[in-house]
């Protein structure tokens, strides 16, 4: 049990939060509500699953809530010009991975910090996104739009068959392939890794593909659920999905990455929002505790690496 | 600084100037009213508030740091400052966004000295509780200037003219002289440059990482304070959505002025340029018409270009100038610098 608590320390405060949310409201532990919950949690965990390999590598991709609205009105737009759901979303998808491909070629090849390339390419996009929807939204009714968020494949809906595959497909990159190893090895040195003969560029290319399609694919869930686009969604998103893997524990100078706390980060940063949405507390304090719980999540990890230093003996630290 | 009459240094200081200068000369060709008064008056008068926060931001990136939470730390100031000016007048107004700023960027040095936590994840959960505190207190609708007390000196502040010149762009050209003074010509200015270019150096000569965490942001605090008075009394109201995005131009406007986010280096003439050619190519694409989602594309793209640029000069340059220029030519650091 402490083995699975060190593991994953978010669990603790996850129980706490569902045991305290359990007493002092009457709804929370009602099977719509736990479900409502977890659809939440799934819906940005997806993208958050996407941006832990970004953070991994000691990178960070600001421009992904700028995706999401683009993605959002180019599906909608084609669906609107008669072009069937499914072909729909993926020029959308193709729209997302272009973005990410040219984030990651000026990353790479022009030489500029991802920082200040993701911040340009969020303007950017979140612009073109503007012009082509023309600040209107695009309204449209389409079932297998609609399916993304409403269906329920074997009565489980889908966000969280797609959040339950994309996990376990983002845990075996991470921890049993190559690739995931590459990304670690850059975080954690990316001179040594190009020394060592890694394909540095390619894989932090790869990356950015990655979450750009990801960020396409949160938009499509978004405007699934709003079943329009609009150049105005997604905003500040950005800093939802850097904040889930951050509380996640994926270290924020890269060479680290928990995908299941990831996923835990989603699913406890949705738990505390729906509680206060349950207690009737207002948005404004939602964001406080969100902003809150960032904090806590660092400065506990702070500490305990600060203690972890004046140790006698210290633990081999993991490629850091 | 003897190293800095290399071709590469020059750029770094007066690159962004040159740009500026070149823009200011075709403008006239472009947009026909340029040079107007009321247009280079409203010019000015809009740099104001990016330019004085970009100027306390320029000191927290050369110690390799940034505050993302200047956008919520705005937002909570103007509406402190107008909930100080409708209980006591102009004088609680001033003192009511300066202590706040204050106020802000020390609980975000706390929160990185005592609980450890990166600059980067302190500000940006400060931003949400900045925000979020803003909300709570505009829930009953936004703060605003009551008309009625048009009379009043602290109302005036950001439209008035000291010959010809507006005051806003006044305090701005004032707080970038004292930052200039503070980075050049004192002890501390050195020592922000030195813990930014190496921490771990600068604790060995002697630095206190903690006075320098807690002076850098309650400078860029006070910074968000000062630019409030300049803000409100030109928009007049203040909710917590106030300036939504505001960090990432403020960032945007120091490291395209040439200072290195790495930290170590810092350009206030470079920060001063920047400011003023988002500023005026704003006011270009506006005046020509372009609808404000081309706009941010036109933005976007110069910060891409101006950055790429950058990139290219320090791949391409031999290699140990990118140490001393760092470094300032005094004292070698061996050994990564990351």
């Amino acid at each position: 049990m402490t083995a699975v608590l060190r593991r994953s320390p978010l669990l603790l405060p996850l129980l706490g939060t569902v045991l305290v949310l359990a007493v002092a409201t009457d709804s929370f532990l009602a099977g719509a509500n736990i479900e409502n919950v977890l659809v939440a949690a799934a819906i940005v965990a997806l993208p958050g699953l996407a941006m832990t390999f970004c953070l991994a590598m000691g990178e960070f991709d600001l421009s992904i809530g700028s995706t999401v609205s683009l993605a959002g009105v180019v599906c909608c737009s084609a669906i609107i010009a008669g072009q069937p759901a499914p072909v729909a979303m993926g020029i959308a998808l193709a729209v997302g991975a272009a973005i990410g491909l040219a984030n990651g070629l000026v990353i790479t090849k022009l030489g500029v910090t991802p920082f200040i390339a993701t911040l340009a390419t969020l303007v950017i996009v979140r612009g073109l996104s503007l012009a082509y929807s023309d600040g209107h939204d695009q309204i449209v009714s389409s079932a297998a739009l609609k399916y993304l968020v409403g269906g329920r494949p074997l009565g489980v809906p889908m966000p969280i068959v797609l959040a339950v595959v994309a996990t376990a497909a983002g845990w075996w990159a991470m921890n049993r392939t190559r690739f995931g190893r590459w990304v670690c090895a850059i975080g954690s040195n990316r001179e040594a890794a190009r020394v060592s003969g890694l394909p540095v560029d390619r894989v932090r290319i790869a990356v950015y593909v990655l979450v750009g399609v990801a960020g396409a694919g949160w938009g499509l869930l978004i405007s699934s659920q709003l079943q329009k686009g609009n150049g105005q969604l997604g905003m500040g998103f950005e800093l939802d999905a850097i904040t889930v893997v951050v509380i996640g524990g994926t270290a924020l100078l890269g060479g680290r990455a928990s995908i299941v706390g990831t996923v835990l980060g989603a699913v406890l940063i949705e738990t505390i929002r729906n509680g206060l949405n349950l207690l009737n507390t207002p948005p404004a304090y939602q964001r406080i505790s969100v902003g809150l719980l960032l904090i806590a999540a660092l400065a506990i990890k702070g500490i305990r690496r600060a203690e972890a230093r004046t140790m006698p003996v210290p633990a081999p630290e993991a490629a850091r | 600084m003897k190293s800095s009459t290399s071709l590469g240094s020059l750029w770094d200081t007066w690159g962004i100037t040159a740009i500026l200068v070149l823009l200011l000369a075709v403008a006239p060709v472009l947009t026909p009213d340029f040079f107007s008064l009321d247009n280079a008056q409203s010019v000015l008068r809009e740099s104001a508030y990016l330019g004085i926060v970009a100027a306390g931001m320029t000191f927290a990136v050369a110690s390799g740091a940034f505050d993302l939470s200047v956008g919520g730390q705005l937002a909570l100031c103007s509406v402190v400052s107008l909930i100080g000016f409708a209980a006591g007048g102009t004088a609680l107004a001033i003192v009511a966004a300066l202590a706040t700023g204050l106020a802000c960027g020390l609980l975000n040095a706390s929160l990185i000295t005592r609980l450890s936590v990166p600059p980067f994840v302190a500000t940006l959960g400060t931003l949400f509780v900045f925000r979020g505190v803003s909300y709570i207190l505009t829930q009953d609708g936004p703060k605003t200037l009551p008309y009625d007390q048009i009379g009043s000196p602290f109302v005036k502040i950001g439209g008035l003219n000291v010959a010809g010149v507006p005051v806003p762009f006044v305090i701005m050209v004032g707080v970038f002289a004292a930052a200039w003074l503070l980075l050049r010509r004192t002890a501390t200015g050195r020592r922000v440059l030195a813990y930014g270019s190496s921490p771990e150096a600068a604790r060995f000569c002697g630095i206190s990482a903690t006075r320098l965490r807690l002076f850098v942001f309650a400078l860029v605090g006070v910074s968000v304070g000062i630019a409030t008075l300049t803000y409100i009394t030109r928009v007049w109201t203040a909710d917590g959505s106030a300036q939504d995005g505001f960090e990432l131009k403020v960032i945007a406007a120091v490291v395209l002025g040439g200072t290195s986010l790495k930290g170590g280096k810092a350009t206030l003439i470079g920060t001063f340029s920047a400011v003023l050619l988002i500023s005026v190519l704003n006011d270009m694409l506006v005046s020509e018409g372009v609808p404000s989602a081309y706009q941010r594309i036109v933005l976007g793209g110069v910060l891409i270009v101006a950055l790429t640029i950058d990139g290219l000069r320090t791949r391409f340059a031999a290699p140990g100038s990118l140490r001393r220029a760092i470094s300032g030519g005094r004292t070698p650091q061996p050994g990564p610098a990351r």
